[in-house]
């Protein structure tokens, strides 16, 4: 499988989530600055762009609405590198079953 | 100290299946001593406070418990993801739905064969076509799928065929997990471990399909320990990532470390599952390197693989405390050798046995195999507390 292209929607892949922010008092299940995501024998922590991206792949925004959304929020980066870093972070979670798209 | 990750709840013993190469205890917790609804409940809640991430629900047969969806809705209230792995017995509409509104998340089942008359024989009960049909209803559903294959000696030939079976049940995952040697599959040994040529030609089997298969289903396999040169980073690490919890409450560092002499193991009924985490004897016993003998002392290795498994340290060895035999640096990792050896030589079985000739060994193996004694009886769930069955 290649890429997304601009017309896919990424979203989490079946039995994969979120997990509430601060479900349990006193539980350490992500901070202000760290979500998780949780899936079948582990769960990733993400934070600043990363979860930037994933927060945005609800199935509704296309790919496309994606990358335009994050060039125009780091307008000091490269907007052909954006695309390309997005891309391949989605594509390896693509392959780990975690994102679909 | 890390916190714990995940939480292996083992909610009952009871199961229809008497799979030869079962790890389970040869001594199973009894019906009458099972933890209550609402002290699991309690369990998960104060797992959740501690870190943990994950729940998985397994047994025994997970489904003998007419409460599992309340079980499985406490636990995803308790703010933890929740995994089933069943073999399917007993499940169908309406309850695989119940406890998928429950809040189940991910759901496994492992297949012994692509051929039905084999699984069915390894299982010691008519499972196959169940398992299919489970499958199908289960992709009706929005939870992850992981279809688990057990892979040794009488089934690797064909394992190609195996994931074209599993392809076909459309799982995200596939875990193909080769026997380990435990309870009955280390008395089966013999009759289980595959020979170095079939494992070769099987780990170009799963590379082939690792390739096919990307970005449909996700593969994860291990090369068995024993041929492999360093041991197995066993539950993560003693006392590092998980707790399981038995049908009667007791609380282990994994579901064999009963085996091991001089240990003693809390109850969560006697003790909160932090105090245990943190301060009992069993838990600390192999946790971090204070413990662990030359050559894993000063070895590389050991932040990797701890040292291998404790149980099979001691059912090779006789000391827990060894360094796991499995690894090529252990000094008793001849043991391991000639088991393998044994493997690779021994002409009764060492013949490559397709599934049209298992009639024939199963009368040709019947005394080298030790059928799991099922002491306690299947009773699938009730229904009146879970208008199923």
């Amino acid at each position: 499988m290649p890429v997304p292209d601009d017309s896919s929607r990424p979203r989490l892949a079946a039995g994969c989530r979120w997990a509430a922010e601060n479900e349990v008092a006193g539980g350490k299940k992500g901070t202000e600055e760290t979500r998780i995501i949780l899936f079948p024998e582990g769960a990733i922590k993400l934070q600043g762009t990363g979860r930037q991206v994933l927060e945005r792949c609800n199935g509704s925004r296309t790919f496309g609405e994606i990358i335009a959304e994050l060039q125009s929020q780091f307008k000091d980066s490269n907007p052909s590198k954006i695309r390309g870093d997005i891309g391949i972070f989605l594509e390896q979670l693509q392959k780990k079953r975690i994102v679909d798209y | 100290m890390t916190n714990p990750l995940a939480l292996i709840a083992e909610i009952t013993h009871r199961c229809p299946l008497h799979c030869v190469y079962c790890s389970n205890p040869l001594e199973l917790a009894a019906v009458r001593d099972e933890l209550s609804t609402s002290e699991w409940i309690d369990i998960f809640q104060q797992g959740s406070k501690l870190g943990i991430l994950h729940a998985h629900f397994t047994g025994g047969e997970p489904l003998a418990r007419p409460d599992l969806t309340e079980l499985i809705a406490g636990a995803r209230a308790a703010g933890l993801y929740t995994n089933l792995i069943t073999s399917g017995i007993g499940l169908a509409e309406p309850r695989l739905k119940q406890v998928v509104d429950a809040g189940l998340d991910h759901i496994q089942i492992s297949f012994q064969d692509s051929r039905e008359d084999a699984a069915n024989w390894i299982a010691g009960a008519k499972s196959h076509a169940y398992k299919i049909e489970l499958s199908r209803l289960i992709r009706r559903h929005k939870i992850a799928f992981t279809v688990n294959l057990v892979v040794h000696r009488q089934n690797i030939d064909h394992l190609d065929e195996m994931i074209s079976f599993i392809e076909q049940l459309a799982p995200e995952r596939m875990e193909i997990a080769h026997t380990q040697y435990y309870g009955w599959a280390l008395k089966n040994r013999s009759a289980l471990l595959p020979t170095r040529a079939q494992l070769d030609k099987a780990v170009e089997v799963v590379a082939a399909a690792e390739k096919r298969l990307a970005g449909r289903i996700r593969i994860d396999s291990v090369v068995p320990d024993y041929y492999a040169r360093f041991p197995k980073a066993c539950m993560g690490g003693w006392g590092r990532r998980l707790m399981l919890i038995n049908p009667a409450g007791k609380v282990l560092p994994c579901h064999a470390a009963e085996v091991i002499p001089g240990l003693t193991f809390e109850n969560v009924r006697d003790c909160s599952l932090e105090y245990i985490w943190q301060e009992s004897s069993s838990f600390q016993r192999f946790r971090g390197e204070e413990w662990m003998p030359e050559p894993c002392r000063s070895c590389d290795q050991r932040s990797q693989d701890f040292g291998g498994c404790r149980c099979q340290a001691l059912l090779l060895t006789g000391n827990a405390a060894a360094t796991d035999p499995a690894c090529s640096l252990a000094p008793a990792h001849h043991i391991v050798e000639a088991a393998v050896a044994d493997a690779n030589s021994d002409p009764a079985i060492s013949e490559s046995v397709s599934a049209a000739s298992f009639v024939q060994l199963q009368q040709l193996t019947q005394s080298l195999w030790s059928y799991r004694k099922n002491r306690n009886k299947f009773e699938p769930g009730s229904t009146a507390k879970t208008g199923t069955q």
